[in-house]
């Protein structure tokens, strides 16, 4: 691939017209939460600007992330997108493996010394010495270590390299490890989900390549562009919410009428992600205009968050089947029986007393 | 019987209404609270336009912990600045080890029925003190800044979240918020039964009026009775 291209560039050899161009440029303004006034910019930056450099490495995960990214479907504009990221190394999408793959890596790495992008999709196994996950001869944790130390940024694709995901939920008998725990010296963007949004992606690669810094995040460390507000606040079932009309089972009136899902365990209310707003597949739907409850897969620790299919988790030390209704049910129960039993204690011990002052008199 | 031989000025009128205003809020609070937790009310149906089912809930939640808050602040203001003695945190001190030796000894043992002489004591006795630190203070301290906390997340960017929306992270996300949030309520029955035990005992026991010292403000000592 010829170095150094710009998006414009790499457009205009697709044969793409300048006015798709101007409407890529505006949809990017769009899905960044950026005012009109920022189009000109992004023209600017995407004519001009070389094309960033983005090292893609995969750990411990499913590929889901990569899946999600390489099914964005507005069909010209994203899949040029896709091919307009510099991705110079993947080794999931690679044509090369092997030596030569790993070659490459390391070329981009001192050639691009502080300015490339990594993006790692998945997290890395901490206990014994990484061995969990071995990746090219190495452990990818030694991989990540490695890549991440001349990145200019990190993007951490995923609820996996974001906060852990399946691999580190309880007992996490690998000692996987999220992203952020590991690297602490580089700047991390947190793009949750399990897989995110493919057009949040590509849009986190977008702003990072037209402004030259990463979007503005939040306390969390993801891009308030996208997850700022919670799938339940642009949730177009919202009005049933409110209404208190909910779906109490799966094959109930309320189901086929599309009422809330909040009581069949939706996590929408406390997650945070763009769903409801951008949705998935190209606006297409997502899980709940499916009828199916959040489950938040966006959101910290969601597999010890369970279960999926009711509003109050359960205590995990506690075990299953114990939630923080039943534990206060049983201290209520039990200062009551305390209660009683002082008050009981009391009363004998007031009639002895009572006698005894009788006997004296 | 014995006569009433001394009427004490306890507690005053802004600590009265704040008692019972902060025990009919913290009612309100938990009902609607675990309601919503797990709306069981169906609306008759129709369009959810007219509805305000869970609306209602939510919003007399949010108003009585408003007030909540605000009487909650009044009462540490009143408690640091009024000077009213019994108002006051009177010398409860619990970082300095003296606060934890005889008089509180003497009430724990009191409890346990270690004693047969019951200490008295016209404010709150030491033991009274600790719960209402625990319970009271903390407890309500908790639950207003994780419900803060959550109620940020209805307005990105609002006052609530900027001040309080540090909270998620800490907790480790909001559905632990609300978890914790949730699960700490629970300490208000508990503390309830408790303290509605505690005070019928002393009045049976110490006949000082207490209960109805809540509503008059006056606790009456008692003569005993010449044998």
């Amino acid at each position: 691939m010829q170095s150094n291209q710009t998006f414009a560039d790499l457009f205009r050899a697709r044969g793409v017209s300048r006015r798709d161009f101007l409407k890529f440029c505006s949809l990017t303004s769009v899905y960044l939460g950026l005012s009109p006034s920022m189009v000109p910019a992004i023209v600017q930056a995407m004519e001009n600007k070389p094309r960033t450099p983005v090292l893609w490495i995969h750990g411990l995960e499913c590929t889901c992330c990569s899946e999600s990214f390489i099914r964005s479907s507005h069909p010209t504009i994203e899949d040029i997108l896709f091919n307009m990221i510099s991705l110079d190394y993947d080794d999931v999408l690679s044509a090369t493996a092997g030596h030569q793959l790993e070659d490459v890596r390391r070329k981009i790495m001192k050639e691009y010394k502080g300015k490339y992008i990594l993006a790692v999709e998945g997290n890395a196994s901490t206990k014994d010495d990484g061995v969990y996950c071995m990746v090219g001869g190495d452990s990818f944790l030694n991989t990540l270590k490695e890549t991440a130390a001349d990145a200019a940024a990190i993007i951490a694709w995923g609820t996996c390299a974001s906060f852990g995901c399946v691999q580190n939920a309880d007992p996490n008998p690998t000692g996987a490890a999220p992203v952020s725990d590991i690297i602490k010296d580089k700047p991390i963007v947190k793009v949750p989900g399990c897989p995110p949004i493919s057009e949040v992606m590509t849009g986190v690669i977008a702003h990072f390549h037209t402004f030259g810094t990463l979007p503005e995040l939040d306390n969390l460390g993801r891009p308030k562009a996208f997850y700022k507000t919670r799938i339940h606040d642009k949730c177009y079932r919202r009005a049933f919410f409110d209404a208190g009309m909910f779906v109490r089972s799966f094959d109930d009136d309320a189901t086929r009428k599309g009422w809330c899902l909040y009581k069949m365990g939706c996590k929408g209310p406390t997650t945070y992600n763009a769903c409801s707003k951008i949705q998935w597949n190209g606006g297409t739907s997502f899980p709940i205009g499916s009828g199916h409850p959040c489950i938040g897969c966006s959101e910290p620790h969601f597999w010890d968050r369970g279960p999926f299919y009711s509003r109050l988790a359960e205590v995990p030390f506690l075990g299953s089947d114990s939630n923080a209704d039943k534990i206060g049910v049983i201290a209520v129960g039990a200062a009551a029986a305390g209660a009683a039993a002082h008050a009981a204690v009391t009363a004998v011990k007031k009639a002895k007393s009572d006698k005894l002052d009788n006997d004296k008199a | 019987m014995g006569r009433i031989i001394e009427e004490i000025y306890v507690w005053g009128l802004p600590v009265r209404y704040y008692h019972w205003i902060n025990a009919l809020c913290t009612v309100v609070l938990f009902v609607t609270g675990l309601y919503i937790a797990a709306p069981v009310l169906n609306p008759p149906l129709g369009e959810a336009v007219w509805y305000k089912g869970l609306a209602w809930w939510r919003y007399l939640h949010f108003a009585s912990a408003f007030i909540f808050i605000a009487n909650f602040l009044f009462r540490m203001y009143w408690a640091l600045f009024s000077g009213d003695r019994y108002a006051r945190f009177g010398g409860f001190r619990p970082w300095s080890p003296a606060w934890w030796g005889k008089p509180f000894m003497e009430q724990v043992e009191s409890y346990l029925f270690l004693r047969s002489e019951e200490p008295n004591y016209v404010g709150h006795n030491p033991v009274a003190a600790l719960a209402h630190f625990i319970f009271i203070f903390c407890g309500s301290s908790f639950m207003i800044f994780t419900g803060l906390a959550m109620y940020g997340e209805n307005n990105p960017g609002g006052f609530s979240e900027n001040w309080f929306g540090w909270l998620i992270p800490l907790f480790g996300g909001s559905y632990t918020l609300h978890f914790a949030h949730h699960l700490m309520a629970w300490i208000f029955p508990v503390y309830v039964i408790m303290h509605l035990y505690a005070v019928f005992r002393h009045d049976v026991v110490d006949r000082t009026s207490v209960t109805s010292s809540i509503i008059t403000g006056f606790k009456h000592k008692v003569e005993e009775e010449p044998g």
